[in-house]
């Protein structure tokens, strides 16, 4: 039945494609575990040290003279990771709050300008970041807002919103109205039905949005770039001001950590799904 | 006694995208007492579901009165009408287990834990789910689901239990069995129901009365017996099972029998009552009511379908007039190019008014 052609065909193309998205991490992991400080593409010996080096635990880094500027770069590395985290985890909260009531508020309720406001939610979605980044830069400026941790978190929430929207309302359209319904037929006020019935029918999408949102917090560059502040860095855009002074072994570790990160928050994204409610 | 439930009236139109407005009730009265198992009977879009989601309080009636218990309903939310209502797709809440969709009513109430847990496992034991209590409803089958819609429904002893085309989902055997049970079961709670359904069949074989509905309004309500036998007009007579409507024309009267004949000559023996000669009526005989046999209307068989003990009979009275379905006993001769002679009880014969 089979066409043993086509079918080596397609697996080679199979294998071609995969190799082509996951080399580049790949070659990044391997380098980060090379111990030569200076061309990271001819293969030394395994080490650790950029990993230590980087977290603060060993002295080893690329420019041994340099050492008391690295130490404070890893300090400020750390300083922006938490900069991220504290930004993604504010802006996941606000945004899958406003993103949820606003999909359940035009999934069930009939209002004036309905199709208006679902239009308008996709907006920031589909503008170009730099677009949105310089909107947001010059609306701080003008409103007079000193640039911050507050003025970057104000930003991602104003796009993130519209990915938690977008995903909850996928989810939503998918529910029958009668379950709603039969709540309230067996006597359950609107609130008691949103808690007890709509909520949890709606958990896996609220939590793949969330998750979405803080990821895509975590990582975004260039809305970051404009509407931070000297003092508040964020990890990418930290990682972007490194690489300008030159590619070094630590940012290969970096990278590998956040894909390690990366990993575990998609897998378990996956293991929320495939906990399916019905 | 008063009834429990008075619709007086009842108005409904929809403006539909297409910019017409579409009255899907249009003046319905009905009375509904305790214990009762009315059906609603009617072809798709005839206002059914609509009904019944204005006595549940889902739909708002543009005008009309409605009163459950004497009390009036107008305003009323859903959620406080003593109404409970088995969906056409169940509606069970998927992220539950079976017992805590059965206890729902009684969880929103704030009944405690353990008197919830008594009650849900009387209802799984009168649906006949006893034990299943723990399962999600994604582990059940169809008239399993059923069955649950149905324990939930009924937990908080609603007095009136609302059912639109409950049993549409399910094979014909189950069906059937389900329709025994439903029966059995409003007649042991004591609870009126109102059930929707578009299949005949299963509106004669469970009901105390049937409200035959066509586009927003009632065209008849009676017993089953009554709707089957004595039908109002001819969208009713051609709704409920198999009829041949003859349209004939009065000869004379002769006692208490009148003689009729179709345009191509058929003659027909009807209930004297009232006829006058030279009157156009239409005679209404269910198959089962001629026999075929050795005298009477000649006529040509042009199809015979077995059906078991009885064949199914078409036959032609006049060759090229119109078709007469008959149901007879499984004799042999009867096929198809044969000729049988038709005859039938006048008594049997009902006669609508117009031609
Ligand atoms: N929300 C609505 N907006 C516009 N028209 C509606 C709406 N709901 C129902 N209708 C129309 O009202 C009429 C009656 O609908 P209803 O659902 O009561 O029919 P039904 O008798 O239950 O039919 P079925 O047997 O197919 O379920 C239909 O013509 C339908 O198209
Ligand atoms: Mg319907």
């Amino acid at each position: 039945m089979r066409n043993p052609v086509g079918w080596a065909a397609l697996t080679a193309f199979s294998l071609a494609f995969f190799a082509f998205i996951y080399a580049p991490l790949f070659v990044i992991i391997g380098y980060s575990f090379n111990s030569n400080p200076v061309n990271m593409m001819i293969w030394e010996h395994f080490t650790f040290d950029w990993y230590t080096g980087l977290l603060g635990l060993s002295d080893r880094t690329t420019d041994v003279s340099n050492r008391a500027a690295y130490v404070e770069s890893t300090d400020q590395m750390l300083a922006a990771l938490r900069t991220s985290l504290t930004v993604a985890l504010f802006t996941t909260t606000i945004s899958t709050v406003i993103g949820t009531a606003t999909a359940i508020a035009l999934a069930r309720y009939r209002f004036r300008m309905r199709g208006f406001y679902n239009g308008f939610l996709m907006l920031p979605m589909m503008m170009p970041d730099i677009v949105l980044g310089i909107g947001l830069l010059i609306f701080f400026v003008t409103i007079g807002m000193k640039l911050s941790m507050l003025t970057i978190i104000i930003g991602h929430c104003t796009f993130l919103t519209s990915y938690v929207f977008i995903i909850v309302q996928a989810r939503i359209a998918g529910i029958d109205p009668a379950l709603e319904e039969a709540s309230a037929d067996l006597g359950a006020s609107e609130w008691v039905t949103l808690r007890k019935v709509l909520l949890p029918q709606l958990t896996p999408g609220i939590l793949g949005g969330a998750l979405l949102a803080f990821v895509i917090s975590m990582d975004d560059l260039v809305i970051t770039y404009f509407i931070s502040g000297t003092g508040d860095t964020t990890l990418p855009v930290f990682i972007f001001g490194m690489i300008r002074r030159g590619v070094k072994p630590e940012i290969n570790a970096i990278a590998t950590l956040i894909i390690l990160a990366s990993v575990v928050i998609a897998a378990l994204g996956l293991w929320l799904r495939s906990r399916k409610t019905d | 006694m008063s009834a429990l439930l008075e619709i007086r009236d009842a108005r409904r139109t929809f403006v539909t995208p297409e910019g017409g407005r579409l009255a899907a009730l249009d003046g319905v009265s009905l009375d509904v007492s305790a214990n009762e198992f009315v059906t609603l009977l009617g072809p798709s879009g005839c206002g059914k579901t609509t009904l019944l989601r204005a006595i549940s309080g889902f739909e708002t009636l543009d005008s009309g009165t409605m009163r459950l218990g004497g009390a009036d309903l107008t305003g009323l939310p859903p959620f406080r009408r003593p109404v409970n209502t088995v969906f056409q797709s169940y509606a069970l809440f998927g992220h539950m287990t079976v017992a805590r969709n059965v206890g729902y009513a009684l969880e929103v109430a704030g009944v405690a834990k353990a008197a919830r847990e008594a009650e849900v496992a009387e209802a799984l034991e009168k649906v006949g789910l006893a034990g299943l209590g723990a399962r999600k409803p994604g582990q059940l089958s169809g008239g399993q689901r059923q069955r649950v819609a149905l324990a939930r429904a009924i937990i908080a002893k609603p007095q009136l239990l609302l059912l639109d085309e409950p049993l549409s989902a399910l094979d014909r055997n189950l069906r059937q069995q389900m329709q025994l049970e439903l029966k059995t079961l409003q007649h042991s709670l004591g609870i009126a129901f109102i059930f929707v359904t578009h299949d005949q069949e299963e509106a004669l074989t469970m009901s105390d009365r049937i409200v035959v509905m066509r586009a927003g309004q009632i065209e008849q309500i009676g017993t089953p017996r009554d709707i089957y036998r004595h039908p109002k007009n001819r969208f009713v007579a051609e709704f409920i099972g198999e009829t041949n409507l003859m349209p004939v024309t009065i000869d004379r009267v002769d006692g208490s029998e009148a003689l009729a004949r179709t345009a191509e000559g058929v003659e027909l023996r009807l209930p004297a009552s009232g006829r006058k000669p030279g009157e156009q009526v239409t005679a209404v005989l269910r198959p089962a009511d001629f026999t075929l046999g050795a005298s009477g209307i000649p006529a040509t068989v042009s199809r015979a379908v077995y059906l078991g003990s009885d064949l199914y009979v078409f036959v032609q009275p006049k060759a090229g007039g119109p078709e007469l379905r008959v149901i007879a006993r499984d004799t042999a001769g009867v096929e198809a190019g044969a000729t049988v002679h038709l005859s039938h009880d006048p008594a049997r014969v009902h006669v609508l008014e117009a031609a």
